[in-house]
């Protein structure tokens, strides 16, 4: 049996990261590309308290950080999906290509 | 009642501490106080626009208060709460752009209400949102922790991509918004995931404590060093999209086309200074701690990163036809100038003088008036086209209504940069501090900056041959008193502030000294990161500054 440490947090981190990165690429969905979004914040956070716990640290900033990061990722989904509904009600869609009139 | 106060606890902020941050309470109280009105007084787009005038105003007169113009009790410039180290500041620079952000407020406001106000039926929460995201912005500037950073910026962010799909009818203010969000909230994503790595390597994210240790564990290889780069930069990148810097700035045009004119001079000024004088802060406490071997790059990253983005701002100007786009892409090209200074402060921060970011903040104050007159101008103008923001629209706008001609005349030639106007003085600051700093890097800053200005001459002066030199049959266009005073006051503001440059200057001067920061500990001294991190609050909140205070 091996034991769980700082490395397998951070690959875990780094998997989120890379896939959500990928997502936001590669999705014309608004909605595919806001879940690449939660997808990287999540990984931020795994991060966070992965070096707090793991390098010894007397305080818990990186955990109070990833509750900040919490919050500020449900606020911005709430937001971001009231402005994808706006814009579904204007052009019946949420494809991103869709979004060309501004251009130049 | 006594057992209550003998219970507060040692970490609660004491009496003279909430007063360092009562323009914040202000704000806030501000906020509130617009949300519940319409319960009370309705939803009249007047009532409204004044109790938020009022709410500015007791804002200012507390800021004023803070920063010792108005008290008795003399200066507080350099606090901060005991324990907060650098998570709240309030020293000159962060009051003096409260300052700023507030009187830009009440212009945006005139503007909103000669233009908008009459066919708003949601005007209290108009207010929120413009309110909210100024209060946002102050806090941007009033922080070197980049946990702080990270929420300011959010909370100038959300209300701004709301702000822009205010119209939610219109199409392009919708497809507006939804890029504007899209962008932000990836920036965003990014600029976290390099905090925690950042945390991950320094165990803190005070920007001071950072920059003592960066040295150190650079030196640690190859790999640290690239990851450790890689974090810092995608922290930039949240800023750098705060300031549309290229290639973080196509959100940039969108937004601005898409949203209201007055919003878009809002943003235009408001989020682009926040970020610009967040990077000086945190380039500058920076600078003063790390060592040298960093500050290399951190200047070429820079020096690039604004010669990019002065150029193509102007080149993609060029060739616009709708004018908010054009000004979109002009104030791309100022956020390059004024990151041009950050560069200096790079090698300036072992210096004690603060040129740089007294460079910036004259051209702040200047580029707000410059902007929210030539965006007032072409808020009027559209209201009474039915929205059409071509540059053709401006045709012949010199003969029929030169009270608004004259003012764009004016602001134009200042973005330009050219005497008789104020936009000269600041640039010529600007090139002056460069050239002071004597070092290749700057000099070719300089030459990028003397070209771009010529470049920028050109498209501003399609505007004046249509003023000017076209014909027109349209009648004159019928606009609200106070819009066109608020433009014409913005017109001979900036010939003011040319003759009387002095004042202007020494103001700049005297807000940007005396910048609020604490002395680091080194993790070498320390031995380990668990030691490190204990120390960080309790010893090293230093004495403020002493600063020249304002009077």
């Amino acid at each position: 049996m091996f034991e769980i440490g700082l490395t397998h947090y951070l690959v875990v981190a780094t998997l989120l990261f890379v896939m959500g990165i990928f997502v936001m690429i590669t999705k014309r969905n608004a909605i595919g590309i806001l879940i690449g979004v939660e997808m990287v914040l999540n990984g931020a956070n795994i991060n966070l308290v992965a070096f707090n716990r793991y390098n010894g640290m007397s305080n818990i900033d990186g955990q109070i950080t990833s509750l900040f990061v919490i919050v500020l990722a449900a606020a911005e989904a709430a937001l971001a999906v009231a402005i994808c509904m706006n814009f579904y009600k204007n052009l019946n869609t949420v494809d991103v290509d869709h979004g060309d009139t501004l251009a130049g | 009642m006594t057992e209550l106060i003998a219970e507060i606890p040692a970490w609660f902020p004491k009496a003279a501490e909430f007063m360092t941050f009562s323009p914040e309470l202000a704000w806030v109280g501000t906020l509130c106080l617009i949300m519940l009105a319409p319960l009370a007084i309705g939803r009249d787009a007047r009532m409204i626009a004044g109790l938020a005038v009022v709410g500015i105003a007791v804002t200012a007169f507390f800021t004023l208060k803070v920063m010792g113009i108005i008290s008795t009790e003399g200066p507080k410039t350099g606090l901060t709460p005991d324990l907060a180290g650098g998570m709240l500041i309030a020293d000159n620079l962060s009051l003096f752009f409260k300052m700023l952000l507030l009187v830009f407020l009440v212009g945006i406001s005139i503007l909103w209400m000669s233009v908008s106000a009459a066919q708003e039926d949601d005007a209290p929460e108009f207010f929120v949102l413009l309110i909210g995201s100024a209060l946002g912005m102050s806090l941007m500037v009033s922080t070197h922790n980049i946990l702080m950073m990270v929420i300011a910026i959010e909370f100038a962010s959300l209300p701004s991509y709301a702000i822009v799909g205010f119209n939610k009818h219109k199409r392009i203010s919708a497809e507006a918004s939804l890029k504007y969000m899209i962008f932000g909230a990836v920036s965003a994503a990014v600029m976290l995931y390099g905090a925690s790595l950042i945390y991950g390597f320094f165990g803190t994210l005070d920007v001071t404590q950072i920059a003592a240790n960066v040295g150190p564990v650079l030196a640690g290889g190859g790999a640290n060093q690239l990851l450790v780069g890689l974090a810092m930069f995608c922290v930039f990148v949240g800023i750098a999209f705060k300031i549309s810097a290229v290639p973080f700035h196509f959100w940039c045009p969108d937004a601005f086309q898409g949203a209201k004119t007055e919003v878009t001079a809002w943003l235009s000024v408001a989020s682009k200074a926040a970020g610009l004088l967040l990077l000086m802060r945190l380039v500058n406490v920076f600078c003063v701690n790390a060592g040298a071997e960093v500050l290399h790059g951190v200047a070429v990253v820079i020096a690039v990163i604004a010669t990019l983005t002065c150029t193509l701002g102007n080149l993609a100007a060029y060739k616009q036809t709708s004018i908010k786009r054009m000004l979109a892409y002009s104030s791309i090209a100022h956020a390059g100038y004024m990151m041009a200074a950050a560069a200096i402060l790079v090698d300036a921060g072992t210096v004690e003088s603060f040129t740089a970011i007294s460079t910036v903040l004259a051209y702040v104050v200047v580029y707000m008036l410059m902007n929210l007159g030539a965006f007032g101008v072409v808020a009027l103008v559209e209201s009474k086209n039915g929205d059409d923001d071509s540059i053709t629209a401006f045709a012949g706008l010199g003969w029929t209504s030169p009270a608004l001609a004259i003012p764009m005349l004016f602001c134009l030639v200042s973005l330009v940069g050219i005497p008789p106007f104020a936009g000269f003085i600041t640039k010529w600051y600007l090139l002056a501090a460069l050239g002071e700093a004597a070092s290749g890097l700057y000099w070719a800053l300089a030459i990028v900056i003397v070209i771009n200005t010529l470049i920028s001459l050109w498209y501003y002066m399609r505007v004046v041959v249509q003023m000017f030199l076209k014909e027109s049959d349209k009648p004159a266009i019928e606009v609200p008193m106070s819009g066109t005073l608020l433009v014409n006051a913005c017109g001979i503001l900036l010939i003011v502030i040319l003759v009387f440059s002095n004042p202007l200057k020494e103001r700049a001067d005297r807000y940007s000294a005396g910048l609020f920061s604490p002395v680091p500990t080194k993790l070498a001294d320390q031995g380990s990161a668990d030691s490190l991190a204990q120390s960080i609050p309790l010893d090293n909140i230093a004495a403020p500054q002493e600063g020249k205070h304002g009077g």
